[in-house]
C-alpha cells in the first residue's frame, strides 16, 4: 500500500478487503486481537497509517459475498468488543491486583 | 414516607453514597448470541446481559439502584462508594476456586503392563505379546512409584491401575496394593485403589482380593454390542460378552457402587448417541461421560481435520445431552459427566481437579503416570504421545530422577507456566476463561505447539460451543435448567 | 404469654434488702447452710409454717390460704398469680425496695436467653427490643452471679441485647462464665456482627472455646444500601459481612438470620444466591417471619406484607439455599400460609413463653406441627389463616420442594 486509503471499507477484486480503523477510536491491540480471533477464516496484514490502522484481510477460502459481509460485520464488532475489553482491563487493573494479592495473602478461612 | 418518627432515616438517605458513581470490577465477556453477552467476574460468576447493557455498564451509564445495577453489584461486577466488601469476598472466592491446585496430585496411574488381549485400533500403547519381561512393571519400579506417590502432599491419594490390560499383570496389582496399604499405616492418607480393566481376565480370586482392599473397578463400555465389539477387537470377537459377565460378577461381589465405566468415542460412535446412552441406562449406571474423540492415533493431524472432527463430535454431544435431559424429565436421575463438571465450575464457588479443565494445565497436578518401564508422564495422553515417538511430555524416570527433580523439571514447569488461561492469547480475555482450561498435549498433537492458536483449536471450539449451549439452556429452557441444576453438587 | 417481669408484689413482713440474684427452691428440707442464698418458693402442696433460714419467701397469691406466714421472718412476699410458672431451680433478680421481680432463667425451659445490654449500634426498623442508650453495665454483674446458679445440664442459653458485642471484654467474661459453669451448654448469641469486623474480637470470642457456640447474625439484603437502610446504619453491611468472615476464620459457627418484611422480601432470591456464592460456609440460614414488637408496631406500614404474598420469593430463596446444600430453616411462620413445598423447612421456633394461637386455629388439625404466632401477633396477622381439617393431614410422603 503506497497511498493512504480513505474509504473505511474497500472490497478488492481478488476477494480481499481493506478495512480502516481510525486511531482516534481504536487501539492497535484491539485490532490485532480481533484479527487473531479470525485467523481460522482469514489471513491478515495490518498497516499503520497517519490516522488509521489499515487491515488487509484475505479470506483463506472462497466465501459467498453474503457470508463475507457477515464476516466483516462480526469482525468489526469484535474490534469494538476488544476495545471494550481493553478499557475494562485497564480500568480494573489496579483493583484486580488488589484482589489477587488478598487472595494469596495469609488470612484464609481455613486457618484458625 | 411512613416511618414512625424522625429517628428513622428513609432509603434515599442510604442511597446518597451511590451518587458519586460506580467503579468496575474485573470481568470478561463473550458473545452468547446476536443480542446477548455472557459476562464473568474474576471468581467465575456469570450473568447474561444484553449488548446495550454491557456497553452501558462499561460506559458508566447505569442508573444507580436500578434492578440491573443491583444485580451487577450483587454479583460483583461493579462496586460503589457504599460498599467495598466486594473486594474481600472476591479474593476469598478466587482463593476457594484455586484451592484444588494446592492439594495437588491426588491421582497416580500405575501402568502394570502394556500387554493386552484386545487390539483396539485407537489405542497407541498396548502390545499383543507374551513377553512379560519386556512390558511388565517390575517390583523395583513399583517400589519407586509408591515412594513417589507418597511424596505427594495431597491427603487424598488414588492409585489407578492401567494397561495395556492391567489385570494381565495381576501379581503387580496385588503387590502395589499390599505395599501401599502397608505404607499407609504410617502415612494415614485417604488411600483409594481403582483398577481400569476390560474385565476379560477377571477371576473370582481377583474379586476376593478387590473386596478385601475395597478396590473400585473401572471398565470400558463403548455402547451396544456391535459398536463395542467393533471398537474393541479381540480373538473370539466377544469383548462385549466378557464385559457383561465381568460387570455382573463385580456387582454381585463388590456391589454396584464399586463399578464404573468409561466409553471411548470413535468415529462409529458419533451416529449412535442414543443407543450408547441406552446401553448405560440398561446397565444400571447413573451417569455417562460423553468423551471427545481423541486426537491421538489419527494419522492425519491437520488443523482442518481437527475442526471437522470437533463439529461431528459436538453434534453427537448435543444429541446425547438432549436425550439425557429428556430421560431426567421422565424421572430418571442420569448425569452427563462433562456437563456436570462444567456446571459445577459455573455454578459453585469451587474449582475442579479435572485435568482438561484446569488452568494452568492439570498436567502432573491432577494426575501423574508411572509407565511400566519407570518413565513418568504428566498425563495418560502424554504417555500415548510418547508411544507415538514424541517424548516431549516425559518428565523423567523413576530409576534416575527424584520427586523434586521431576516436579521442578522444565518438561513440567514449562507447559504449566505457558498454559495459564489468563495469559494465553484469546483465552486471556475470553468470557469462559474461568470454566475452561488448557490441554497442552492436545494442542501439541494437533498444532505442534503447546498453547495453540485457539481460533483453530478443536479443544476451544468444543468448550466454547458447550458452554454457550449450557448457558442458553440455563437461561432459556426452565425445564432443562431444573435438570441441569440437579446435577450440581455442592 | 408468660409474664417474666412483675411489680405486683406485696411484702408481708419487713424488708431492707438491696436488689439481689437468687435461685428459687421449693424444698423445705433444703440443707440449712445453703438456705441463706436461696428464695423459698412455697409449692402448691405446702401448708403450714414456712421453713426457716431462707433469704426470702415467695407465696403465690392463690396459695396464700394454706400458708402460715411467720411474722418474725423478714422478706416474705406475695407474688401475683401470673408468676405460677416459677419452679424450683429457676433464677431470678429481685429488688425488694422497688418490688421488681424479673425471671432470668427457667430450669425447665428450652428457651432461656440472657439480655446482656440494651445498647446497640444499629437501629433496625423492626427492632423488637428497641435499644436504649443507658449505662446498664450492672446487668453483666448480675449475670455473672446468676450463671453459676443455673442447672449444669442446661441444653442451650441464648445471649441477646441490644448488641452484646458492645460489651467488649464484658461479653468475654460472660462467655467464660458460661464455659466454666455450664460446660456442656450450647451458647447462641444474637449479634448484628458489625463489631466482629475487628478480628481481635472474633479471636477473643473463639478463644473462650464455649461448647457449641453459634452466632446468629442478621443480613437483610444482598445490596449494601438496602441492608443499611433496614438497620439504619451506614456502612453496616460491609462490617457485618467482614464480621461473618472473621468469625468463620476463627472457626466460630455463624447463623444468618433474615427477617422477611416489605423491605426485604423482594430480593430474597437474590440474597439466597448471594449467600450461596459468598457465604456458603455459614452453618445455618434462618428465614424468619416478622415479630410485632417494639419498632415494628410503629413502622408497620413500611414493614407489613402478608406472608401469603411473599410465598413465591420464599420458595425461590429456599430452592437456591437447599440446592447449595445450605442448612436452612423457616422460622415464625404459620403452616396454613406456607407453600406446601416449604413445609419440610418449617421449624417451630417461637419461644414457649411468647407462643400463641389465634381463635381461628381452634379447630385446626395441624396445630401440633404449626409454629403458631408470637403473642404480639394479635396486633396484626394475616387475613388468610385457614385451619386444616382432618382430610388435609399430610401424608407420609409430604410434598418435597422441587430442588
Ligand atoms: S480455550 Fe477457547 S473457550 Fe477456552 S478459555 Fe480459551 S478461548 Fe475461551
Ligand atoms: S390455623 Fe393451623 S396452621 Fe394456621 S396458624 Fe392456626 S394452627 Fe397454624
Amino acid at each position: 500500500m503506497t497511498k493512504e486509503s480513505t474509504t473505511p471499507l474497500v472490497k478488492n477484486d481478488d476477494g480481499s478487503l481493506i478495512i480502516l480503523f481510525p486511531k482516534s477510536v481504536y487501539s492497535l491491540d484491539a485490532v490485532k486481537k480481533a484479527s487473531y480471533k479470525f485467523t481460522d477464516s482469514c489471513s491478515f496484514l495490518i498497516n499503520e497509517q497517519n490516522t488509521a490502522y489499515e487491515v488487509l484481510c484475505k479470506p483463506t477460502a472462497d466465501i459467498p459475498s453474503k457470508a463475507l459481509d457477515e464476516l466483516v460485520n462480526s469482525f468489526c464488532n469484535e474490534v469494538l468488543d476488544q476495545d471494550l475489553r481493553e478499557r475494562i482491563a485497564s480500568e480494573t487493573h489496579a483493583v484486580r491486583s488488589l484482589i489477587l494479592a488478598q487472595a494469596f495473602s495469609k488470612t484464609s478461612l481455613l486457618e484458625g | 414516607m411512613a416511618l414512625a418518627s424522625t429517628k428513622f432515616k428513609d432509603l434515599d438517605f442510604f442511597n446518597q453514597s451511590l451518587e458519586s458513581g460506580y467503579k468496575l470490577l474485573p470481568f470478561n465477556f463473550i458473545k452468547l448470541d446476536d443480542s446477548r453477552y455472557v459476562i464473568t467476574n474474576i471468581a467465575g460468576e456469570y450473568l447474561v446481559i444484553t449488548k446495550e447493557d454491557l456497553y452501558a455498564v462499561a460506559n458508566k451509564q447505569l442508573c444507580p439502584g436500578s434492578p440491573v445495577y443491583n444485580t451487577l453489584k450483587s454479583k460483583h461486577f461493579i462496586y460503589d462508594d457504599d460498599s467495598s466488601v466486594a473486594l474481600e469476598l472476591l479474593a476469598l472466592k478466587y482463593r476457594t476456586k484455586m484451592a484444588p491446585l494446592a492439594n495437588f496430585t491426588g491421582l497416580h496411574l500405575f501402568v502394570t503392563t502394556l500387554r493386552c488381549d484386545h487390539s483396539c485400533p485407537y489405542c497407541q500403547v498396548s502390545r499383543q505379546s507374551e513377553d512379560k519381561a519386556a512390558f511388565d512393571m517390575t517390583p523395583e519400579i513399583a517400589d519407586k512409584a509408591i515412594d513417589f506417590t507418597f511424596q505427594s502432599p495431597s491427603n487424598e491419594i488414588k492409585i489407578e491401575f492401567q494397561g495395556g490390560e492391567s489385570l494381565l499383570n495381576f501379581e503387580m496389582v496385588k503387590y502395589v496394593v499390599e505395599e501401599a496399604t502397608k505404607r499407609n499405616q504410617t502415612e494415614n492418607r485417604d488411600l483409594q485403589f481403582v483398577i481400569a480393566t476390560n474385565l476379560s481376565p477377571l477371576t473370582d480370586g481377583m474379586l476376593d482380593f478387590c473386596l478385601k482392599y475395597d478396590i473400585l473397578i473401572s471398565t470400558s463400555l463403548d455402547g451396544p454390542e456391535e459398536l463395542h465389539n467393533g471398537n474393541r477387537p479381540r480373538p473370539g470377537k466377544d469383548s462385549y460378552e466378557k464385559v457383561m459377565t465381568g460387570m455382573q460378577k463385580v456387582r454381585e461381589l463388590l456391589g454396584p457402587d464399586k463399578l464404573g465405566a468409561l466409553m471411548t468415542t470413535t468415529k462409529d460412535s458419533l451416529t449412535q448417541a442414543k443407543p450408547i446412552i441406552d446401553e448405560y441406562v440398561e446397565q444400571g449406571f447413573s451417569s455417562i461421560f460423553l468423551r471427545p474423540l481423541s486426537p491421538y492415533g489419527f494419522a492425519i493431524k491437520t488443523k482442518s481435520f481437527d475442526a471437522y472432527q470437533t463439529e461431528e463430535w459436538l453434534k453427537f454431544y448435543k444429541e446425547g445431552l438432549d436425550y439425557i435431559i429428556e430421560l431426567n424429565k421422565q424421572g430418571l436421575y442420569f448425569i452427563e459427566d462433562y456437563t456436570a463438571l462444567i456446571l459445577n465450575k459455573m455454578l459453585t464457588p469451587f474449582g475442579t481437579t479435572y485435568v482438561d479443565l484446569q488452568s494452568p494445565s492439570g498436567m502432573a497436578i491432577s494426575a501423574i503416570v508411572f509407565n511400566y518401564d519407570g518413565d513418568i508422564y504428566a498425563s495418560d495422553e502424554s504417555r500415548m504421545l510418547a508411544e507415538m515417538g514424541e517424548k516431549r511430555f516425559r518428565l523423567g524416570n523413576l530409576l534416575q530422577d527424584t520427586y523434586e527433580g521431576v516436579m521442578l523439571s522444565d518438561a513440567l514447569l514449562g507447559p504449566l507456566e505457558a498454559t495459564i488461561t489468563e495469559s494465553m492469547p484469546m483465552c486471556n480475555d475470553c468470557g469462559f476463561q474461568n470454566y475452561c482450561g488448557s490441554d497442552p498435549v492436545y494442542h501439541y498433537a494437533t498444532q505442534g505447539d503447546i498453547i495453540g492458536n485457539k481460533a483453530f483449536s478443536g479443544f476451544c471450539k468444543k468448550n466454547m460451543t458447550i458452554m454457550r449451549h449450557l448457558i442458553k439452556l440455563l437461561e432459556d429452557d426452565p425445564e432443562a435448567r431444573d435438570v441441569l441444576l440437579s446435577w450440581v453438587r455442592v | 404469654m408468660l409474664q417474666l417481669h412483675t411489680t405486683k408484689i406485696e411484702c408481708l413482713t419487713t424488708s431492707s434488702e438491696e436488689a439481689f440474684i437468687a435461685r428459687l427452691s421449693e424444698n423445705d428440707q433444703y440443707p440449712l447452710p445453703l438456705r441463706g442464698k436461696e428464695i423459698f418458693l412455697a409449692p402448691e402442696t405446702h401448708s403450714g409454717k414456712l421453713p426457716d433460714g431462707f433469704r426470702a419467701y415467695f407465696i403465690l397469691r392463690k396459695n396464700l390460704d394454706s400458708v402460715e406466714a411467720n411474722q418474725d421472718f423478714p422478706n416474705v412476699f406475695i407474688i401475683p398469680n401470673d408468676q405460677h410458672y416459677l419452679r424450683d431451680g429457676d433464677v431470678i433478680r429481685f429488688d425488694p425496695k422497688r418490688i421488681k421481680l424479673h425471671t432470668l432463667y427457667r430450669k425447665n425451659s428450652q428457651h432461656n436467653s440472657l439480655l446482656v445490654t440494651e445498647r446497640c449500634n444499629n437501629y433496625c426498623l423492626m427492632c423488637s427490643q428497641p435499644p436504649k442508650d443507658i449505662d446498664d453495665s450492672y446487668i453483666v454483674q448480675d449475670l455473672l452471679v446468676a450463671i453459676p446458679l443455673m442447672r449444669r445440664e442446661t441444653e442451650e442459653i441464648g445471649i441477646t441485647g441490644g448488641e452484646p458485642t458492645i460489651l467488649g471484654d464484658d461479653l468475654i467474661r460472660i462467655l467464660r462464665a458460661l464455659k466454666n459453669y455450664l460446660p456442656s451448654t450450647s451458647v447462641h448469641i444474637l449479634s448484628n456482627g458489625r463489631n466482629f469486623a475487628n478480628i481481635d474480637l472474633a479471636r477473643k470470642v473463639a478463644g473462650v472455646k464455649n461448647h457449641d457456640l453459634m452466632i446468629g447474625i442478621p443480613l437483610y439484603a444482598d445490596i449494601s444500601n438496602i441492608h443499611d437502610y433496614v438497620v439504619q446504619a451506614d456502612g453496616a453491611f460491609d462490617e457485618t459481612i467482614k464480621g461473618i468472615m472473621n468469625l468463620k476464620r476463627h472457626g466460630v459457627k455463624v447463623e444468618i438470620r433474615v427477617v422477611i418484611h416489605k423491605q426485604t422480601y423482594e430480593r430474597l432470591p437474590q440474597l439466597a444466591e448471594f449467600l450461596a456464592r459468598n457465604l456458603l460456609f455459614v452453618d445455618h440460614v434462618a428465614l424468619m417471619g416478622l415479630e410485632m414488637m417494639g419498632f415494628t408496631k410503629a413502622n408497620i406500614d413500611e414493614l407489613w406484607v402478608d406472608p401469603i404474598d411473599y410465598q413465591p420469593e420464599l420458595v425461590r430463596a429456599i430452592d437456591v439455599l437447599a440446592r447449595y446444600n445450605m442448612n436452612v430453616s423457616i422460622y415464625n411462620h404459620q403452616l396454613c400460609l406456607l407453600d406446601k413445598r416449604l413445609w419440610p423447612f418449617n421449624t417451630k421456633s417461637i419461644s414457649d413463653w411468647k407462643n400463641e394461637y389465634m381463635p381461628e386455629c381452634e379447630p385446626c388439625t395441624l396445630k401440633e406441627q404449626c409454629g403458631g404466632f408470637f403473642s404480639s401477633a394479635l396486633f396484626k396477622y394475616s387475613d388468610h389463616i385457614q385451619p386444616f381439617s382432618e382430610s388435609e393431614m399430610p401424608t407420609k410422603n409430604a410434598p418435597q420442594p422441587t430442588l
